[in-house]
C-alpha cells in the first residue's frame, strides 16, 4: 500500500491483509539496497495469524519516494513517523542487517511503543570498507557483486532456496539494481557513520531476540555477540548453515523462531 | 567454494541439495504425487504462500524444482517454471500476462508451433497478433498497438536461422512498457544469455539442446525478474489483488519473481501442463553436459557446413556463422561461442531430390525433433511448417527444398559419408 509520510509518498506491503491498526503490528525492516521482497517469507506469516504486517521500502528505495535517508537516526525518526501516520501499535519490530541499526536507535528513542526486537544478522555496527562504498557510487554493478557474494551463503549460491524454482541469489541481484547508485551508496555510508550501537542497545528495555547465522561474513558471529553483550538479556539464536540472509536462506527455520518469540511476547 | 559458479559448475550443481538422509548424489527422482505435511499450519501456509513447500506434483515437485532452479541459475533468471512442454510453456507465459483483447507483436520466423498458435489459437481467446519480419526493426516499432502487452521472437528463428537484434527490440519493449519475450530453445544458456541483452521472459523447449537426447518432452519460463510490472496498469494479472489467493498482489509480495509466480499460481494450478518427475530427472542428466555438447555441436557444425558449402548436389546453405547470412553481424554479437547447431540448405533438383535425399541416408535420423545428441534432418515444408499457410511459409523463409539439418554429435567423417548416399540418390531422381 502507499501512503503519505511527511508529505512524501512510501510504501509498505501488509502481508496481503488490509492494515489493522488495531492489532499488534509485526514491521519488518530491510538491509542496505533491499526492499520489501526480502520478507516476503517471514511477513505473509504473520499478516494470516490476527497481526497486522508492515514492510516498508525506505525513502528511495523501490516503491517509495526518495531521496533516501542518510542516517541511521533519520531512518529511526522517519519509521517513527510511519507509526504515526498509520496508527499503529503494540510493535514488533524485526530487522536485517542495516535494518537492526535502525531498530536499536528506534527502539531506544521510541520506546513506549514496542513490544519485541528481533535482531537478524547484526553487530552493534555495520563498518564498510571504503571499496564498496566507493564501488556503490561508481560502479553499482560491482557493489552489487560484492553484496551479494559476501550476503549469502554456500546455499544461496547454488541457487538452492526454499521456493521451488526460485533463485535467491538472482532475485537479490534484480532487487538492488533498482536500487543503485544512490540508495545502496547512501545506505552504505548512514551504517559506517552509526555509532550509537552500544548505547542504544543498553537502553533497550523490552525482550530482544537475536539470530545470527554459521556462515555469516557481512556480520561475523563474533560482532553479533558483542551486540549481545550490551543488550540486557536477550534470547539467543545461532543457525549454523546460514549465510547473511537468513530470513531467505534458512526461512522456516528464522519464521520459527519469530514465531515462538512473537506470540509469547506479544500476543495477538 | 568461490562464489558467484562459473557455468559448467552450476550445470552439475545448481538447484540441488543434497539428500539429507540417504545421500544421493544424483538429484532423486520424486515420483510422488503428494507430501506429507507435518501439521496443519504448515499445510496452510504453503497453500497459502506464506513458506516455500511441496503440496501436490502438478503444482510443484522437488525433482522438477532442482531443473528449474538450475536452469535458473545458468540463465540468471530470478525464477523458472517447468511445463509438460515448450509449447505449454509458451502458452502458460503468454496466458499469464494476456487475456481477451490484448495483443501481441512477434516474429514472422519461428517454429511453426509458435505461429499457429498465435495465429490459430490464441484468437479463440481473444488475443491477436501481427507478425513482423525479424530483421524489420522499425516492423516492430509500427506493429506495436495501444493493446500489445507482449514482443515474441525466437533468438535463432526456426528454420530460416534469423537472429533477432535483441537490443533494438528490447529497447522498444521498454520504451512502449511491453515485456519482451524470446524462445531461446536454439541459443541455450551457453550460447547466450538473453536476460544480459534487455530480454525479459525467455522460453526453452528443453526437449532439445538442454536434455540433449531425446528422451523427454519439456519445457520452461525463465523469468528475468527485470521487468517493471509495476510502472503501467497493463499487467493486472501481476500488480492487482489475486483473489484465488486471499487477494495477494503479485507484484508486491515476489517483486522480480512475480511472473513466475503468477503462472505457479495460476496456470500450474489451474492448467497443470505439469512436467513428470522422471522427465525432470532425464533433462537434468542432459543439462549437466550441456557446454560439452554445445561445444561439439559447435565444432561439428563447421565442418558439416564447410562440406555442404563445397558440395556439387547443394544449391545452397545457410547458418549465421556463414558471412553470407543475413544476420551474420548479430551472430557475432549475440553468438559469440557459435551461432547454433542447425543448418538450412537445399537439395539441387528440389522437393524431389530433396526427399531422395532424406529417404536415402542413415546415420542422420528423419524425424521431427531438433538438438539431439544424434543427427536429425527433415522437410520443414511438409512437416514442422505444414500447418501453416503459403504466405507465412513465405514470411518464415521455407523453401521447398530446404532441408533442416541439426547436427549431432557423430563423428563427422561417418555423417559425410551418410550424406554421400544421400546425395547420390538425389542425383538420380534429379537426372542431370
Amino acid at each position: 500500500m502507499y501512503f503519505e509520510v511527511n508529505g512524501k509518498q512510501a510504501f509498505a506491503t501488509t502481508g496481503g491483509k488490509t492494515l489493522d491498526s488495531s492489532l499488534p503490528t509485526v514491521i519488518f525492516l530491510h538491509g542496505s539496497g533491499l526492499d520489501h521482497t526480502f520478507w516476503g517469507l517471514q511477513s505473509r506469516f504473520f499478516a494470516f495469524r490476527k497481526y497486522s504486517v508492515l514492510v516498508p521500502d525506505l525513502p528511495g528505495h523501490t516503491h517509495s519516494e526518495g531521496p533516501p535517508l542518510d542516517s541511521i537516526e533519520g531512518m529511526a525518526d522517519w519509521l517513527n513517523d510511519v507509526t504515526i501516520a498509520l496508527g499503529v501499535k503494540d510493535l514488533s519490530v524485526v530487522a536485517h542487517s542495516q535494518g537492526c541499526l535502525v531498530a536499536l536507535e528506534f527502539a531506544s528513542r521510541y520506546p513506549e511503543k514496542i513490544r519485541t526486537v528481533s535482531l537478524i544478522a547484526s553487530g552493534l555496527a555495520t563498518p564498510v570498507n571504503d571499496a564498496l562504498i566507493e564501488a556503490a557510487e561508481k560502479n553499482p554493478e560491482a557493489a552489487i557483486a560484492m553484496m551479494v557474494s559476501w550476503g549469502f551463503g554456500p546455499a544461496g549460491h547454488l541457487h538452492q532456496g526454499p521456493i521451488p524454482g526460485n533463485s535467491m541469489v538472482a532475485g537479490g541481484r534484480k532487487v538492488m539494481r533498482g536500487n543503485v547508485p544512490n540508495e545502496l551508496a547512501t545506505d552504505l555510508r548512514a551504517c559506517n557513520a552509526y555509532t550509537n550501537g552500544k548505547a542504544a542497545a543498553a537502553a533497550i528495555s523490552c525482550p530482544v531476540q537475536v539470530i545470527l547465522a554459521g556462515k555469516d561474513r557481512m556480520a561475523p558471529r563474533r560482532a553479533g555477540m558483542q551486540l549481545v553483550e550490551h543488550l540486557n538479556d536477550p534470547e539467543l539464536h545461532i543457525i549454523e548453515d546460514s549465510g547473511h540472509m537468513v530470513p531467505q536462506e534458512a526461512p522456516n527455520q528464522c519464521r520459527a523462531l519469530l514465531r515462538d518469540f512473537i506470540f509469547s511476547n506479544n500476543p495477538a | 567454494m568461490s562464489d558467484f559458479l562459473e557455468f559448467d559448475t552450476l550445470s552439475l550443481h545448481a538447484g540441488q541439495t543434497v539428500d539429507k538422509e540417504f545421500g544421493a548424489r544424483a538429484a532423486p527422482i520424486y515420483q510422488t504425487t503428494s507430501y506429507v505435511f507435518p501439521d496443519t499450519d504448515t499445510a496452510s501456509s504453503i497453500f497459502n504462500l506464506e513458506r516455500g513447500g511441496h503440496a501436490y506434483s502438478r503444482i510443484t515437485n522437488p525433482t522438477v524444482g532442482v531443473l528449474e532452479q538450475r536452469i535458473a541459475a545458468l540463465e540468471g533468471g530470478s525464477a523458472a517454471v517447468c511445463t509438460a512442454s515448450g509449447m505449454a510453456a509458451t502458452f502458460v507465459a503468454i496466458t499469464a500476462i494476456l487475456g481477451q483483447g490484448d495483443h501481441i507483436v512477434a516474429s514472422s520466423q519461428m517454429y511453426g508451433g509458435n505461429i499457429s498458435l498465435m495465429k490459430n489459437t490464441l484468437p479463440r481467446f481473444g488475443i491477436t497478433a501481427t507478425f513482423v519480419d525479424p530483421k524489420d526493426i522499425d516492423g516492430f516499432k509500427n506493429a506495436i498497438q495501444d493493446n500489445t502487452r507482449l514482443i515474441y521472437g525466437e533468438l535463432i528463428g526456426n528454420p530460416g536461422l534469423d537472429i533477432l537484434d535483441l537490443e533494438a527490440i528490447a529497447s522498444i519493449g521498454d520504451k512502449h512498457h511491453i515485456p519482451f519475450m524470446v524462445d531461446a530453445t536454439f541459443n541455450t544458456p551457453y550460447l547466450c544469455r538473453c536476460f544480459d541483452h534487455g530480454v525479459n521472459i525467455t522460453i526453452h523447449s528443453v526437449t532439445k539442446w538442454m536434455g540433449g537426447h531425446g528422451t523427454a518432452i519439456g519445457g520452461v519460463v525463465v523469468d528475468g525478474g527485470n521487468f517493471d510490472w509495476g510502472r503501467t496498469d497493463k499487467y493486472p494479472t501481476i500488480t492487482e489483488d489475486y483473489a484465488p489467493f486471499q487477494g495477494i498482489n503479485l507484484w508486491e509480495e515476489f517483486g522480480p519473481s512475480a511472473f513466475a509466480t503468477r503462472i505457479r499460481a495460476e496456470a500450474m494450478r489451474d492448467i497443470g501442463p505439469s512436467m513428470a518427475p522422471m522427465n525432470a530427472f532425464l533433462l537434468l542428466q542432459g543439462i549437466e553436459t550441456l557446454s560439452l555438447r554445445m561445444e561439439k555441436h559447435r565444432t561439428n557444425t563447421e565442418k558439416m557446413l564447410e562440406y555442404l558449402s563445397n558440395h556439387d548436389r547443394v544449391s545452397w546453405v545457410s547458418h549465421p556463422s556463414l558471412p553470407s547470412h543475413s544476420s551474420h553481424e548479430l551472430a557475432k554479437k549475440y553468438l559469440p561461442k557459435g551461432a547454433g547447431s542447425i543448418v538450412s540448405f537445399g537439395v539441387k533438383g528440389g522437393r524431389e531430390a530433396g526427399k531422395a535425399f532424406i529417404e536415402n541416408v542413415e546415420l542422420a535420423s528423419h524425424l521431427a525433433n531438433v538438438g539431439d545428441a544424434k543427427t536429425l534432418i527433415i522437410h520443414p515444408a511438409t512437416t514442422t511448417h505444414s500447418r501453416i499457410d503459403a504466405d507465412a511459409l513465405v514470411a518464415a523463409g521455407i523453401t521447398e527444398d530446404m532441408i533442416r539439418l541439426s547436427v549431432g554429435l557423430e563423428d563427422v567423417k561417418d555423417l559425410q559419408a551418410d550424406f554421400e548416399t544421400g546425395f547420390r540418390a538425389a542425383k538420380k531422381v534429379a537426372g542431370d
